[in-house]
């Protein structure tokens, strides 16, 4: 997270100070601090950007109403009046363009959507009647209130009608209306704070990004070393069958989504291996899995190996495992891990997956949706390095092809993204939201460029950020992000060489990089001191003066344009 | 009136149920401004911490407790307990006994 604690601001129209109780007392990430604006003065604090609820610069708001309270006609809706259809659109617009205009407050803003308020949730077979039911028109409302907000990467609707269901009959309470001004049972709150942090988790790039996943009794019924292949419970007729496919499923679904899978699991890897290619109704196939550790070893060190394997550090990782043993064992060695209960009955895989709030980009890339591919990719390359008897020849055989583009509108969203994951090979760790990162790219001395990188095995996709703001003869180099994906392929030099190569056409003097520490990004440190940059006394500053042309290595290919 | 060994078991009950409330009303509230779940544990008043609307969240877990484990519901918030010398809601000790009083009178 950028600070140890988030600061937010709940608006609502009613009493929401259980909900900042749920988000305080969580112990999930982040810690969550936030002022709850009374509820009179909610919606004109949402016009007024002198209020002094918006002091201090907090970081996210949850702006959280009831459709009677701020849009007219809906109380017409409940009232049984007829409607103009298009006026209640149109109110739901305007509500919209006030939620966008909160972005220029705070980095985020979360809406739960509209439920039907306490006394009106039953009309039967009119409820979901056009132009007369309560439950349509508010499926109508809250699906324009999305349209209206797509617009806007900084504003997030949240599903408060999920929190409802899944509360069941304790989701609404008079007692709590009447005697509190609190329109929604306590639990609703709970889940309400646990998707709130989800949601922080995700837009401040603390997504999980791998699940490590065991096979016997796992993936699959049965111990595959004892009953062959064929015979393991998996699909077919039968109902742990049926609900092992599913699990399969659901997890192959968040592949889709840029989760990686990994296997660890104790068997023979051959006898696993060929489960895996041969079993008919196996929905996970080996090029579904970035990589696996498939031997007799202790579970925790095969998820430290697998999970360094794939460039990712420790807190990326959830492992799940049927066997309480191995469990524990993993929590305890591996705390960074998240090691999820997981439910004895088979039928609840699927579930209990679904329940764990810890995969939640704001968006999906396509960089996202080919991550398994690129990281096949990459073992393939790794095989041909440990062929090649040099470094420089194996750098030469991937024929590493570079495309450099301004950052535009297209290519924003990942960029953002990039900036806002990436540890190791980043200069200083900036972080900011894609409007910010515009805007400062927009300005007159700064240039923003993005890198994508393929080579003979596939395409990785923008995976290099390069910025210079420039200040009389001098281009300080303000990001310098790389994917550890690329790292080590010559791509930084062919990013410098490029940032030089402008710089010099515009006539600067010198570029320098200044290296601002943190707990992980040292290998960037290590680079830039080889890179052929001279240090200055602190040995975090680096120079280039530029009547010298900085080489472009010889195994990669720059294309694209720096305008 | 109910014999002891009757009375007994009514009140673990419903103390049972109190400590289900605070589970509830916990889990708004950081560790170390949590409840213990004991008799002479005080909720309200200078040693208790709940505020008016800590008190509402209690009081409203506590009557689902009710409902769901005696199939009765009870106003435990009305002009009676308001108006008593003693406060039922200076500890949870306090609150049982006034519950089980409550429920007394609906012949339970």
């Amino acid at each position: 997270m950028s600070s140890p604690t988030c600061r937010g601001v709940i608006l609502s129209d009613f009493n929401a100070a259980n909900l900042a109780d749920c988000l305080k007392s969580s112990d999930d990430l982040p810690v969550v601090e936030s002022t709850v604006v009374p509820f009179g003065e909610a919606i004109p604090a949402m016009f007024q950007r002198n209020s002094e609820f918006w002091r201090g610069e907090p970081e996210f708001a949850v702006i959280w109403t009831q459709p009677q309270s701020v849009v007219d006609v809906f109380r017409d809706v409940l009232r049984y009046q007829s409607i103009s259809l298009d006026r209640l659109l149109a109110q739901v617009d305007e509500y919209a363009a006030l939620l966008v205009n909160l972005t220029d407050r705070v980095r985020f803003v979360l809406v739960p959507t509209w439920v039907a308020p306490t006394s009106y949730r039953d009309f039967g077979l009119l409820d979901l009647k056009p132009g007369i039911g309560i439950a349509n028109t508010l499926m109508r409302m809250n699906m324009r209130l999305s349209e209206n907000l797509e617009r806007s990467a900084h504003v997030h609707l949240l599903n408060a009608q999920r929190w409802i269901e899944s509360v069941g009959n304790r989701a609404f309470n008079p007692k709590l209306w009447y005697m509190g001004k609190i329109p929604f049972g306590n639990e609703v709150f709970l889940e309400a704070a646990r998707e709130i942090k989800a949601a922080l988790r995700g837009l401040y790039g603390h997504s999980r990004k791998l699940i490590i996943v065991d096979l016997d009794d796992t993936l699959w019924g049965g111990i595959v070393g004892d009953i062959g292949w064929e015979n393991l419970t998996l699909g077919g007729h039968h109902y742990l069958g049926e609900a092992y496919v599913d699990f399969q499923r659901a997890l192959k679904i968040l592949t889709h989504r840029g989760v990686l899978l990994g296997i660890v699991s104790k068997n023979e890897e051959a006898t696993a291996l060929e489960a895996i290619r041969r079993h008919p109704e196996m929905v996970l196939r080996p090029d579904d899995f970035a990589g696996w550790r498939i031997n007799w070893q202790d579970k925790a060190e095969n998820v430290v190996e697998l999970t360094r394997s794939l460039n990712l550090g420790l807190q990326a990782v959830v492992f799940i495992d049927d066997s309480p043993m191995e469990r524990a064992r993993v929590r305890e060695a591996l705390p960074e891990v998240l090691v999820p209960e997981w439910p004895d009955d088979k039928c609840l895989f699927e579930s209990a997956l679904h329940s764990l709030l810890c995969f939640n980009p704001p968006a999906i890339t396509e960089e996202d949706r080919r991550r398994t591919e690129m990281y096949r990719s990459e073992q393939q390359r790794e095989g041909l390095k440990r062929q090649m008897v040099s470094l420089d020849e194996w750098l030469k055989s991937l024929e590493v092809r570079v495309t450099v583009e301004p950052l535009n509108e297209t290519n924003l969203q990942r960029t953002v993204q990039l900036l806002n994951k990436t540890n190791q090979m980043n200069l200083t760790t900036r972080r900011m939201a894609d409007a910010e990162l515009l805007k400062w790219a927009r300005a007159p001395n700064h240039r923003l460029w993005v890198f994508r990188v393929s080579d003979k095995f596939g395409d990785s996709g923008i995976t290099g950020i390069a910025s210079l703001e420039v200040q009389g003869g001098t281009g300080t180099i303000v990001d310098f992000v790389l994917s550890c994906r690329v790292m080590g392929r010559n791509v930084e030099e062919a990013m410098i060489h490029s940032i030089t190569k402008h710089a010099c056409s515009i006539g600067l003097e010198n570029v320098s990089a200044q290296f601002i520490p943190t707990g992980k990004n040292k290998p960037c440190l290590e680079f830039w001191r080889r890179s052929g940059f001279k240090p200055d006394q602190s040995e975090e500053r680096f120079w280039w003066w530029l009547d010298a042309a900085y080489p472009r290595p010889d195994s990669v290919a720059i294309e694209g344009s720096l305008d | 009136m109910k014999d002891q060994g009757e009375r007994m078991t009514a009140n673990d009950r419903i103390l049972k149920l109190i400590f289900k409330g605070i589970d509830s009303i916990n889990a708004m509230r950081p560790k170390e401004a949590r409840f213990a779940k004991q008799p002479d544990v005080a909720l309200m008043g200078e040693s208790g911490g709940l505020d008016s609307l800590g008190m509402v969240n209690l009081i409203v877990a506590i009557e689902q407790q009710i409902e769901e484990q005696f199939h009765v519901s009870l106003d435990l918030a009305d002009d009676e307990a308001m108006s008593m010398r003693d406060n039922p809601f200076a500890t949870v000790g306090s609150l049982a006994n006034y519950i089980a009083h409550l429920l007394e009178r609906k012949g339970l």
